[in-house]
């Protein structure tokens, strides 16, 4: 990419603009596809998209490499799910719970690492992410441990999930492009880009790494809630680390720090992962195999080839 | 008046003094150049009083307010900006927005940023590369890229690191006509370089320091005379 297309401005102007020719593409999806089972992997297919644009928020922009995506969906589950099992809260009072909850306490873990990059950001984010999944698997009496808890449905049509799953991934999406072209959005590139010097032109890169954490959690803490809901059975397989390498296998196949990389990574991930499912469980494999080729060769993603954007 | 004053600075590594009881003053509207050979503390200097790091001893004013063990980012939003050795920049974002980033943090709405960016990437000779990622242009580009950014709102004191350090010949003639230019605009300036005839050319005064301690202050023609500074940079016994 070149001339002034390459200021950040246009492209993120383009980056949205395919990513709203995906969701478009989406949006008439059930026209042509009535299968409730297929409808169900496309819900799961924009849960994990919502999961990477979370994680690539902190990952992708803000260069902060965090390995807790899926234990911050789990605990946004948990956390509507808990209040619905204990306390009876509707779920109008469950899912923002969850997305308030989650952001606090990803603004609390934002703070604690704040001074940490790299291998210790990670070490310390996955610590985080295995104490809050094994205290929830162990804690019986208050979250039924392995068992899962039940939560009740939002919706009793899987089009009417897929539609919501569908406009909150535009929200989102939305949400991302307005933060990205604002004053936050360029902080947050200057400080994945060097963070030393971030601090010294006057960025308070604490307060906009905490933020940067704040949010992703939050994304993938409303992520998790509304999968509860669908899924309807809430359990501490969601936040298994896993589930969290496909998140970031998603982002890296698809493109980081870019909105269109993560929602086509998350699709062609999952789908496809469906179709190896059904060739001989080779999913995994393939997809570590392909995470290694795009990280040593095409670094800037699928969106990253479609551009002409190379490093 | 002084701009910036240093009291009894002193920082230690392990059982090394890096900076040894340093005092110092910078006065409004000059550029003062600070020299010493390689290992002095020039660079620890700077480093604590832009607040990367903190002394062990000292304390600092920002014009009339102390400024002791103060974080890089309220030092940068009181005026006090840092061009490092290393240049900083912003790799993965095009020349352009760097200048507009650094303009935001500085405070400035985005309209005002732009201006100002456009009109310093023609100054800087920066235009033809404007739209380049700001990873892809040479050391020298960079080193004028980070001018900029110190530059896209004035500071009221800009310490300098080494920056005419391996830039080719043409470049350093714009940043030292940069320099200048601000400073008859009344900028405040300290220069961190081993470029002696710059340094010469530039500072009104100079300080020397070797082994963390002031060895001499004063007029820059005078200061390289002194026999402390000619016996720091080529050993005892050079200048009988």
């Amino acid at each position: 990419m070149s001339g002034e297309r390459n200021l950040w401005s246009r492209r993120l102007r383009t980056d949205l603009r395919a990513a709203l020719a995906i969701v478009a593409v989406l949006a008439v999806v059930p026209a042509f596809v009535s299968s409730p089972y297929w409808l169900g992997i496309l819900i799961v297919s924009i849960y994990f998209a919502l999961l990477a644009l979370g994680w690539n928020l902190l990952a992708g922009f803000t260069g902060q490499f965090s390995l807790a995506p899926a234990a911050f969906a789990m605990l946004g589950a948990y956390a509507t799910a808990l209040l619905d099992y204990h306390w009876k809260m509707p779920l109008a009072i469950g899912v923002p719970a969850a997305i308030v909850g989650t952001a606090l306490l990803g603004f609390v873990l934002g703070r604690i690492v704040l001074r940490l990059q790299g291998p210790y950001l990670a070490l310390t984010t996955l610590s985080f992410a295995e104490i809050a999944r094994v205290v929830i698997g162990n804690s019986h009496e208050f979250t039924r441990g392995d068992q899962g808890l039940n939560v009740p449905a939002l919706l009793h049509s899987r089009v009417g999930y897929y539609y919501l799953f569908l406009a909150v991934l535009l929200a989102v999406l939305m949400a991302l492009y307005f933060l990205m072209r604002g004053r936050a959005g360029r902080f947050w590139l200057a400080i994945r880009d060097d963070s030393t010097g971030a601090e010294s032109r006057g960025i308070d890169v604490v307060r906009y790494k905490a933020l940067a954490f704040a949010l992703s959690c939050a994304i993938c803490g409303l992520a998790g809630s509304l999968y509860g809901t669908f899924s309807q059975l809430v359990s501490p397989e969601l936040g298994l680390l896993l589930q969290t390498g496909l998140v970031i296998s998603m982002v890296v196949i698809g493109g980081m720090g870019t909105l269109t990389g993560p929602i086509l990574g998350a699709l062609l991930v999952y789908l496809s992962s469906e179709w190896l499912r059904s060739v001989g469980n080779i999913q995994l494999i393939v997809f570590s195999v392909l995470v290694i080729v795009f990280a040593r060769f095409f670094r800037t993603g699928l969106w990253g080839i479609a551009t002409g954007r190379r490093r | 008046m002084s701009l910036l004053r240093a009291q009894g600075i002193t920082k230690h590594f392990g059982g090394v003094a890096a900076v040894d009881a340093f005092t110092f003053s910078v006065e409004e509207g000059e550029i003062l150049g600070l020299i010493g050979p390689n290992g002095s503390g020039k660079t620890t200097l700077l480093n604590i009083l832009s607040g990367f790091i903190r002394a062990d001893a000292g304390r600092a004013w920002l014009g009339d307010e102390e400024v002791t063990g103060m974080a890089t980012v309220a030092l940068a939003r009181r005026g006090l900006l840092r061009m490092f050795q290393m240049t900083r920049v912003f790799p993965r974002i095009p020349a352009f927005d760097n200048l507009l980033t650094a303009g935001l943090a500085r405070g400035l709405s985005e309209r005002e940023a732009e201006t100002r960016a456009r009109a310093l990437l023609e100054e800087l000779t920066l235009a033809p590369v404007r739209y380049l990622d700001a990873g892809q242009l040479s050391g020298g580009q960079r080193k004028l890229l980070e001018f900029g950014m110190c530059f896209i709102a004035p500071p009221r004191i800009a310490l300098l690191d080494e920056p005419f350090a391996a830039v080719h010949p043409v470049m350093r003639e714009t940043m030292a006509t940069f320099i200048r230019r601000r400073n008859e605009q009344g900028h405040t300036f300290l220069v961190v370089s081993h470029d002696m005839p710059i340094v010469v050319d530039l500072c009104h005064r100079t300080v020397c320091m070797n082994a963390g301690k002031l060895i001499a202050a004063g007029p820059t023609r005078e200061v390289l005379k002194h026999p402390a500074v000619i016996e720091a940079y080529l050993g005892s016994g050079s200048h009988a």
